[in-house]
């Protein structure tokens, strides 16, 4: 286990630290709160973020697992391509936006416009989000174990929003289906693989109403 | 739509071949984007059902085997009927049966500010003598991130192509582009649909994915956008190219997003972007992950980290506010800065937005290169000119005005053959180079296309190095506003340019604390 202090540091030499060092064995990186971009466009390798973390933590990560052991900032795993990134604490808005693929799991809260354009990635919130959330989406999932905003899902266009709570208002392009079976199991799944409490068969499902919304 | 009801059109029969063999020909049915032309199922001739639609574009008769159609200009009724002309009557008409606004491709029409009430002043003997164009050097190259980066891209020409996405127009347009840019040592740009892969190899002067086989010299480089739409992007799509462009807005519709109607979302354009097939791809008109200026710089920091600090970082600009706009980028941490005036097109947008929306080209550079000077940076920090230029004489004037390189967009679909019909959005070009249909773009050669390109990228050169020379400069970096004079009170209230005879910058310049070379600013 390799550990790198960001204190005073810019976000050149962390970041060419992070990537000297991921080859095999983790990297942990503390006091980064103020590196926006922090393990930003990883291919492989593990990376634990001790303490907070500060905005676009591990953008456009194409492969490696990333986490962060208290909050982090706005936009977290933003436009991520594969791998994983888990947040002990809360998020700031925006998490998760234009991922192509894989994980991403916030075990606190989600802000505003979380999962926006998400194109294939797994989105899971283990608490409540804020508004906007899951906007135009186009592929993935998105789960929220707990509550939403406003305008959940607006104009949704292809994936899968489940939602444990409730919401306050859906948005456009939006329709409740029940769960199919494999929905189940693979919202079990995704509860087994990150350790959450929750009951898969309690979700509710949202889908488009149309893959070809009517825009103007 | 403006245009509608400007032409009139008419078949010779006599020469028709469908009054010879009825119903053989369909020809300027098949090619006009707007049904002016239909074959009468009951006696097989070639009948014009709707020359009011007609843009005068005059496909058809390019197409006609037997030189039949006449389009003619009708008369005009701008003078006559304003503001109830046909094209207004139409519109409402149409609005009232759809209510739908109007959606349609290409750019502004009519008359807005435009260069060419600028002259340009050659060299006698109170200045330094004119350069000899025919046997004398003069230097065109522009290099952008030269101080910043690892790989500044060395331009060998002042031009770049503007941003068109994969998508809005066809593969074979794509890779066309590619080629001239390879073939003159300038720039293609990805736009904001994802990179088509040849085109990463073939800009650069490559004809195999290794790079091994180079055919075309000097080559030239990959603009990768970065958009608010981020279709296709991963770390390994910045790193194809030779710079990240970070789109901010486009001259046509500035504060929107881009457009691509469901028509033209194929099998190919779904893959690359990841929405269904026939469902219409909006571009959001922000980025959802920047909110404050602050968010932005830490956006060029992440972009310049992911390319491992290579390559330059450009941003483009939609005409709206020049002077902070461009302060902003400035801030921001730009390499170049691309500014696209009023008259820049699009593959599609809502018609009053291109006609009615945004600055025109020629009074976003004063304020744009004022906010450089003012900053420091001009001529460092590199300004790109974009937005209905059409040839050397047009890019010159920018270049004199105070940009460091021009874009051609629209300039070069038409060197790729397009005749200007409106109608990008629909999907139907006849010449294959806003169309996905297989049948329109087996009709675009990539290689005669990028051999077209390139030609008329070495007529402007040659066309700017003559203006260069003739006014006493050897190098396109010594222009300045004292190389242009205005020819008219609106050209020069404009722009700040001396006006021609009176031979100093209007007053309101001066007063504004204009330098008296014609870029003063009140924009503080």
């Amino acid at each position: 286990m390799k550990t790198i202090s960001a204190k005073s540091k810019d976000l050149k030499t962390i970041n060419e630290a992070i990537r000297q060092n991921v080859n095999g064995t983790p990297v942990t990186v503390s006091s980064a709160s103020h590196l926006h971009g922090l393990a930003a466009g990883l291919k492989h390798g593990e990376v634990v973020v001790q303490g907070r973390a500060g905005d676009y933590l591990g953008v456009l990560n194409a492969g490696a697992s990333i986490r962060v052991t208290q909050d982090a900032g706005k936009y977290v795993a933003d436009n991520m391509t594969a791998g994983t990134v888990i947040i002990e604490g809360d998020a700031g808005m925006g998490a998760a936006q234009y991922c192509y693929g894989g994980t991403v799991v916030i075990r606190g809260n989600a802000g505003d416009f979380t999962a926006t354009m998400n194109k294939g990635a797994a989105i899971i919130v283990c608490r409540d989000v804020g508004d906007e959330v899951g906007t135009y989406m186009l592929k993935g999932d998105l789960v929220i174990v707990g509550n939403a905003g406003h305008n959940l899902a607006n104009y949704l266009i292809r994936g899968s929003v489940f939602i444990g709570g409730t919401w306050q208002s859906l948005g456009h392009n939006t329709r409740l289906v029940p769960p199919a079976d494999e929905d189940i199991a693979r919202l079990r799944a995704y509860f087994d693989a990150h350790g959450i409490q929750a009951d898969p068969t309690t979700f509710k499902k949202i889908v488009a109403a149309s893959e070809k919304p009517f825009y103007k | 739509m403006a245009i509608v009801g400007s032409f009139c059109v008419s078949v010779n029969r006599e020469v028709c071949i469908n009054s010879q063999m009825p119903g053989k020909c369909a020809a300027c049915a098949d090619v006009c984007p707007h049904g002016v032309y239909a074959l009468d199922p009951r006696t097989g001739e070639m009948n014009v059902v709707n020359y009011n639609a007609c843009v005068g574009c005059r496909i058809c008769a390019e197409f006609c085997p037997v030189n039949a159609i006449r389009i003619n200009p009708a008369e005009p009724e701008y003078f006559t009927r304003y503001p109830w002309t046909f094209a207004a009557i139409e519109e409402v008409h149409a609005k009232a049966l759809t209510g739908e606004y109007l959606l349609r491709g290409f750019g502004t029409t009519g008359q807005t500010p435009n260069f060419d009430m600028i002259t340009v002043v050659p060299s006698q003997i109170a200045s330094a003598a004119p350069r000899d164009k025919y046997r004398e050097e003069c230097d065109m190259q522009v290099v952008i991130g030269e101080d910043t980066c690892e790989k500044p891209m060395i331009l060998k020409v002042p031009f770049v192509w503007a941003a068109m996405s994969f998508g809005a127009l066809s593969k074979e347009a794509k890779l066309a582009l590619a080629i001239g840019a390879a073939m003159t040592g300038m720039a293609t740009n990805t736009g904001e649909g994802g990179l088509v892969p040849e085109e990463a190899w073939l800009a650069r002067g490559y004809t195999d994915r290794e790079m091994t086989r180079k055919k075309w010299d000097p080559g030239g480089y990959v603009i990768i956008q970065w958009s608010t739409g981020r279709w296709g992007v991963s770390v390994d799509y910045l790193n194809s190219g030779d710079a990240v462009e970070v789109k901010i807005g486009q001259g046509a519709k500035p504060g929107m997003g881009g457009h691509l109607l469901g028509a033209k979302v194929t099998e190919d354009v779904s893959r690359v972007r990841g929405v269904p097939i026939g469902s219409d791809a909006l571009s959001p008109c922000r980025y959802y992950d920047v909110e404050t200026l602050e968010d932005m710089k830490h956006m060029v920091a992440f972009l310049r980290d992911v390319t491992h600090y290579q390559f330059p970082i450009l941003f483009k600009l939609g005409p709206s506010r020049p002077y902070a706009d461009v302060a902003a980028c400035i801030e921001a941490g730009a390499d170049a800065i691309s500014i696209d005036g009023l008259v820049g097109g699009t593959g599609c947008s809502p018609d009053i937005v291109t006609q009615g929306v945004g600055i025109p080209t020629i009074a976003c550079l004063p304020p744009a290169v004022q906010a450089l000077k003012d900053y420091g940076v001009h001529h460092k920090v590199k300004l790109i000119a974009l937005g209905g230029l059409r040839n050397g004489l047009d890019a010159y004037k920018c270049l004199a005005m105070g940009a460091d390189a021009v874009g051609f967009g629209s300039a070069a679909e038409i060197a790729l053959g397009c005749r200007v019909c409106y109608a990008c959005q629909k999907g139907n070009c006849p010449y294959g180079i806003t169309s996905p249909k297989p049948e329109m773009r087996a009709r675009l050669d990539p290689m005669e296309g990028g051999q077209k390109l390139a030609n008329f990228i070495h007529a402007c050169t040659e066309e700017v190095k003559i203006l260069t020379m003739l006014s006493g400069h050897s190098a396109i970096r010594d222009l300045s506003t004292e190389d242009l004079r205005a020819m008219d009170l609106n050209t020069a209230a404009l722009t700040g340019l001396k006006l021609a005879g009176y031979d100093r910058p209007l007053p309101i310049w001066e007063a504004l604390g204009g330098n008296g070379n014609g870029n003063g600013n009140g924009h503080h």
